[in-house]
């Protein structure tokens, strides 16, 4: 029940959150914090951000600093595996006193533990930046828990603008048109694709743009509560028309094997590039944000274009979001989160790129360039719009590498016939995990 | 270990020794020629992966992720130290070499300061159950790491010494010990009773005995087992991976960032190299006595 | 002599204590300062958690059910799990034997000849490095793509010199008409006889990598009693119509064309010009057909996936037995130079070759140390970690799994259930045991 009443809370909220995010009407509520050098300590947090990301959040700390200066706030990564890492620390008694948790799923188990305590002082502030169903993001059963700091839009498609022109093709608008457009790039010698499969959950963000498009907004809600199985025959068609691109091994930067071996930032690499080894990157709006030492210039160098739509479907979105809460109560945390909630915040980050935010009092202009301002505002438009299936998941069938979700795509690519033994093992460890939490 | 040749005395007559003419000499060079080459062919191939580890660390950052490092060998410009720079910059990596240094550091000094008093005392102090206490402390050598990780990580929350480095350091020390114990303890048997026996007559105390006889004429021994020590904490990953968080030693750095930024090789090069470049020196600088704790007997 | 130094026994009569008073405290009060943090140390870290961990591996993963040996049998039935196991058994098959005669090929190379220390120093060096550093080192040595793997890289030298990378290496025909594969060699499946004008059009082929010189393409005029045609890349930007000659479209300049007879024998080759055309100036009557051989789409080399999940095991195994290697060849060229001289020149004297020599004295005189290398490989090789964490990419982990990696990603990587974790501990420390009680059988007996 909590998991149907998420994804409600997430299809309102966010179509709400960044029609009002990028509007950039400044109604002048929810504006700043006083900051004070009488509130000290230390405070730990935790994020999945590693290498510019972790920069650019570490430049957010700074921010937070200049408010406060005697609080020391300490980050570490945990990448992939914040979530085995958050939930070993909370078994063993001692979790970071912050986390920005990319899982709703997780921040609900969590709230349910009883592990992570509730902000509702913060609630106004959070109504006040981010309007009232963003905010509901972050609420479990109506207790303020979390706040959505940082958002992506996933249904972006990258490219190499130096590649499309050599190949003369221009970005498609239908499943179709991309099929045509891959084997244009084809002919003319290129490789269509970069694939980073990492710990699978690229791969997941493919799969479920497709299947938000081929089985609609309905089914995927029912998916995501797991009211239909993984076997459905809307799961595999969906996998079939995803063969269309990581199943062909000669689609794929490096083939197969290249692509297994690969994680997302070196993807990104491969066509944020001058020597690009692939034409287009399936990859969220963080992509730019992750790859250090860009030498392409936005619209010049590279460029975007949104998930096409099949047959028919009308614009749809699959979003994510970064969800900060506290597992341990202190001044000191109390006010770093608040401080998460101001505009000010949000903007240190948006202005170094990779950072799409929902905060409505956020200056557009802030952005670093039109493409991020175009991401951004892809959210807005969308028709329809759905938070990130697998985030939503029980965190050890849907957030955890090695496991469940993530390895049953990477295992697909790997051998992308066998799409009936995938299928049957997600949902035995959908089962699993639905009746463990 | 060696053993006495049996004397032989069935060669009665002196062996005749005639000077070799220099032709043979080189011709048993020439002779010999393909071994050395071999030898010198298969030593580089050795040397290759290491020697590839620091030139990919000298790339520079645009070209790191398209170029080998043999880029370096035909285009020499190319290389440079921006990316040792930029790591010594790096806030996370500094402090992580740091507290590798500590934790190694502790992890040495404590092991052979405890190991040598416990076998001095299975040595040359007598007490009931000796013998049989010394081979159970020795049997624990067979109690994988494994077998202490879920408890000590329950009892480190408890105890709030996880993420700490005298945790890890502990956990070390504890691990250390058997086999420390074992060598120690042979080793001080060794010293003649004589010496000990007339220190006992002068009035001379356990710990005068231990800290004027015992640990100067140990010191081969000690110092043996302290650089081995030394070398197996610093290179640990799994111990720190369960017990470490913020605290992080370089090798769980390095991990991290293997793992979820296989492309970010400007940074995981040149730290790789400098974490692997410490022990070297260390082994280079101690290489005599690294070889012979080896020879002791070295099972770990 | 003194008694000698190696004994486990100490010697009998071990040095009174220091007073004679009555009073255990008294008597022992000395000893047990210098036992006290021994005992405890090991007591709270090394013998408790393992009754703990025992006693822990018979309950489920909140620890609260008590489920008999439930963890038992997942641990021999689940796939990761199993694989595992599989993999250590590999490793204690292959490692330890590779490892020890690598170590006796060096130790016995080395003994001939005189500066030795220099290799011995490069070949033991990986020992100082770790197995972690080094498994990062291979890990990077493994990378796939030639101009970055080291490997494949050297591969790619041999395999480049062996089957050179074509003309147009990966093109492909634009349209039905041509027929084949770049491995078998493309035809034209129209017949052509004296006067036609063949059209081979092909695609794929990258912009920068159209020969030089290439000009715009043309079709030529059809020669009487000859063949004419041109090759050229039938691509320009947006596609173009496959099997039209467009304006824009490059000829291949360079390309060797055959003339096949009916029975597909190759009779006649010539090369194409700048603009692609190629003439076969006097062809004799009959039926032929045009083809383009496979040297011309050879491939460059594209590199062994090391990192795949066939090879991942091996490849791991290549990179540890570098590391090792060193010790085993320390070790057993320590043993060899322990070997009297005399012994071996008896022999020789005798009349035996270098070869019996070796077999039947030096041997039989090394087994000793031989096995005391291939037991400490086996204990190791059974507890390895650092290098499988370090080489293999997560999507192959499962496939290059051995147990110490498994005891860690089921307890602290995501499945955090330590009742399952505890008992892959207990498992490994059950298959340590008979061995390293082995290893120390023979400390009593040879020290």
């Amino acid at each position: 029940m909590r998991k149907r009443w998420l994804a409600l809370a997430s299809l309102v909220g966010v179509l709400a959150f960044v029609a009002a995010g990028c509007g950039g009407d400044d109604d002048g509520g929810g504006g700043s914090v006083e900051g004070s050098e009488d509130v000290t300590g230390t405070i730990s947090t935790m994020g999945t951000w590693a290498g510019p990301e972790q920069a650019s959040f570490q430049a957010v700390i700074d921010g937070f600093n200049e408010l406060y200066p005697n609080v020391t706030v300490k980050f570490t990564s945990g990448g992939n595996n914040l979530a085995p890492l958050l939930s070993t620390a909370v078994q063993g008694g001692n979790p970071p006193d912050i986390a920005c948790i990319a899982q709703p799923g997780l921040i609900a188990q969590f709230a349910e533990q009883g592990a992570i305590q509730p902000i509702d002082d913060l609630r106004d502030a959070i109504v006040d930046n981010f309007g009232e169903s963003v905010a509901d993001v972050g609420a479990v059963d109506g207790t303020q828990y979390a706040i959505m700091f940082k958002g992506a839009n996933k249904s972006t498609i990258w490219y190499n603008v130096a590649d499309f022109e050599e190949a003369g093709v221009e970005p498609p608008e239908t499943w179709d048109d991309l099929n045509e457009v891959t084997s244009t790039i084809k002919a003319a010698g290129i490789t269509p694709y970069s694939v980073g499969v990492d710990a699978g959950w690229p791969i997941s963000d493919i799969f479920e743009n497709i299947y938000l498009r081929t089985a609609g907004a309905d089914m995927y809600d029912q998916l995501a509560n797991h009211e239909i199985p993984w076997t459905d025959q809307s799961v595999k068609d969906a996998l079939t028309l995803m063969a269309d691109v990581v199943g062909d091994s000669s689609n794929m930067a490096g083939g197969t094997d290249g692509a297994l071996e690969t994680t997302f930032d070196a993807s990104a690499a491969k066509v944020f590039s001058e020597s690009p080894q692939a034409a287009m990157l399936i990859l969220g709006d963080f992509a730019p944000g992750v790859v250090k030492n860009n030498p392409l210039e936005p619209v010049t160098g590279y460029n975007v274009f949104a998930f096409p739509s099949i047959e028919g479907s009308s614009p749809a979105v699959v979003g994510g979001g970064d969800l900060c809460a506290n597992f341990k109560t202190s001044e000191a945390a109390t006010a770093f989160l608040e401080y998460l909630t101001t505009p000010e915040a949000a903007e240190i980050w948006a202005e170094r790129g990779g950072f799409s935010s929902p905060n409505k009092n956020v200056d557009p202009d802030v952005y670093a360039d039109e493409i991020t301002r175009t991401t951004a505002t892809g959210l807005a438009e969308a028709e329809t719009f759905r938070f990130d299936m697998s985030d939503l998941q029980p965190s050890a069938f849907g957030g955890t590498p090695g496991q469940g979700l993530w390895k049953g795509f990477t295992d697909f690519v790997a051998n992308p016939d066998n799409i009936d033994a995938v299928t049957q093992q997600m949902e035995s460890d959908a089962q699993k995990a639905f009746a463990n939490s | 270990m060696s053993t006495a040749a049996p004397a032989i005395d069935a060669t009665v007559e002196a062996p005749v020794v005639i000077a070799e003419p220099t032709s043979a000499k080189i011709l048993r060079f020439l002779g010999k020629t393909p071994v050395y080459l071999l030898l010198a062919f298969i030593g580089l191939l050795w040397l290759v992966p290491t020697l590839g580890l620091l030139l990919t660390s000298l790339l520079p950052p645009s070209i790191i992720g398209t170029a080998g490092w043999w880029e370096v060998l035909s285009q020499p410009s190319v290389a440079t130290l921006d990316n040792y720079r930029a790591i010594f910059d790096n806030e996370a990596i500094t402090s992580a070499i740091w507290t590798t240094l500590w934790i190694a550091l502790g992890a040495t000094f404590l092991p052979i300061f405890v190991a040598s008093l416990a076998a001095y005392a299975f040595a040359w102090l007598e007490f009931p159950g000796r013998d049989w206490i010394f081979l159970v402390v020795v049997a624990l050598l067979v109690v994988p790491i494994q077998m202490a990780l879920i408890p000590i990580f329950s009892l480190y929350n408890t105890l709030g010494l996880f993420d700490t480095i005298p945790g890890l350091v502990l956990f070390h020390t504890a691990f250390g010990l058997p086999f420390a114990i074992f060598l120690l303890r042979n080793f001080f048997i060794g010293i003649p009773r004589d010496l000990l026996e007339a220190a006992r007559i002068d009035g001379a105390s356990e710990f005068r005995i231990f800290f004027r006889v015992i640990i100067p004429l140990g010191l081969p021994a000690i110092a043996s087992l302290a650089i081995f020590q030394f070398l197996w904490v610093w290179n640990d990953l799994l111990v720190a991976l369960t017990f470490a968080r913020d605290t992080q030693p370089i090798t769980v750095a390095i991990f991290s960032q293997m793992r979820q930024f296989s492309g970010n090789i400007e940074l995981i090069a040149p730290a790789a190299f400098v974490s692997l470049a410490i022990p070297l020196v260390v082994f280079f600088a101690f290489q005599r006595y690294f070889v012979e704790g080896l020879l002791a007997g070295s099972v770990k | 002599m003194s008694e000698s130094a190696t004994t486990v026994e100490a010697p009998s009569g071990g040095l009174p204590p220091a007073t004679d008073e009555p009073g255990l405290i008294r008597r022992y009060g000395v000893t047990l300062v210098f036992l006290a943090p021994t005992l405890v140390l090991l007591t709270v870290w090394v013998v408790y958690p393992t009754l703990r961990t025992i006693h822990r591996s018979f309950y489920d993963r909140s620890g609260d059910d008590f489920i008999g040996i439930d963890n038992y049998r997942t641990l021999f039935t689940d796939d990761a799990l199993v694989t595992a196991i599989k993999n250590n058994f590999l490793w204690l098959l292959i490692v330890p034997f590779f490892v020890t005669a690598i170590g006796l090929v060096f130790a016995v190379l080395l003994e001939r000849i005189r500066f030795s220390v220099a290799f011995k120093v490069v070949v033991f060096m990986p020992m100082a490095i770790s197995l972690f550093a080094a498994g990062v080192i291979w890990r990077l040595m493994y990378e796939k793509d030639p101009s970055r793997g080291t490997v494949n890289a050297a591969v790619a030298v041999v395999a480049d010199a062996v089957s050179p990378s074509g003309v147009l290496s990966g093109a492909r025909p634009s349209t039905d008409e041509l027929e084949g594969s770049p491995a078998r060699g493309i035809v034209l499946q129209a017949p052509l006889e004296a006067g036609s004008v063949a059209r081979l059009g092909l695609t794929a082929i990258r912009e920068a990598d159209v020969p030089s010189g290439a000009e715009q393409a043309v079709v030529p005029e059809a020669l009487a009693g000859g063949i004419t045609g041109v090759v050229w890349r039938d691509f320009k930007p947006g596609g173009g119509t496959p099997g039209e000659l467009e304006q824009g479209e490059l000829g291949l300049p360079g390309v060797t064309v055959e003339l096949r007879s009916q029975g597909g024998e190759p009779t006649l080759e010539t090369t194409t010009e700048p603009d692609g055309t190629f003439v076969f100036e006097e062809v004799a009557a009959g039926s032929y057909r045009a083809a383009i051989g496979p040297d011309t789409f050879t491939e460059p080399y594209a590199g062994v996936s090391w990192l795949s999940a066939r090879l991942i095991t091996p490849a791991i195994m290549m990179a540890y037995i570098w590391v090792w290697a060193g010790f085993s060849m320390v070790v057993i060229a320590a043993g060899l130079a322990a070997i009297p001289r005399d012994l071996l020149e008896a022999a020789r004297t005798d009349g035996a070759s270098e070869w019996q020599v070796f077999r039947r004295v030096t041997v039989p005189l090394l087994a000793p140390v031989l096995s005391v290398v291939f037991v400490t490989m086996l204990i190791y090789v059974l507890k390895v970690f650092d290098i499988v964490i370090a080489i293999a990419p997560g999507s192959v982990e499962d496939d290059a799994n051995v147990v110490a990696l498994a005891m860690w990603r089921t307890s602290f990587g995501g499945v955090n259930d330590f009742g399952l974790g505890a008992a892959i501990a207990v498992f490994l420390f059950l298959l340590v045991i008979p061995i390293l009680a082995l290893n120390i059988r023979r400390f009593r007996r040879e020290l």
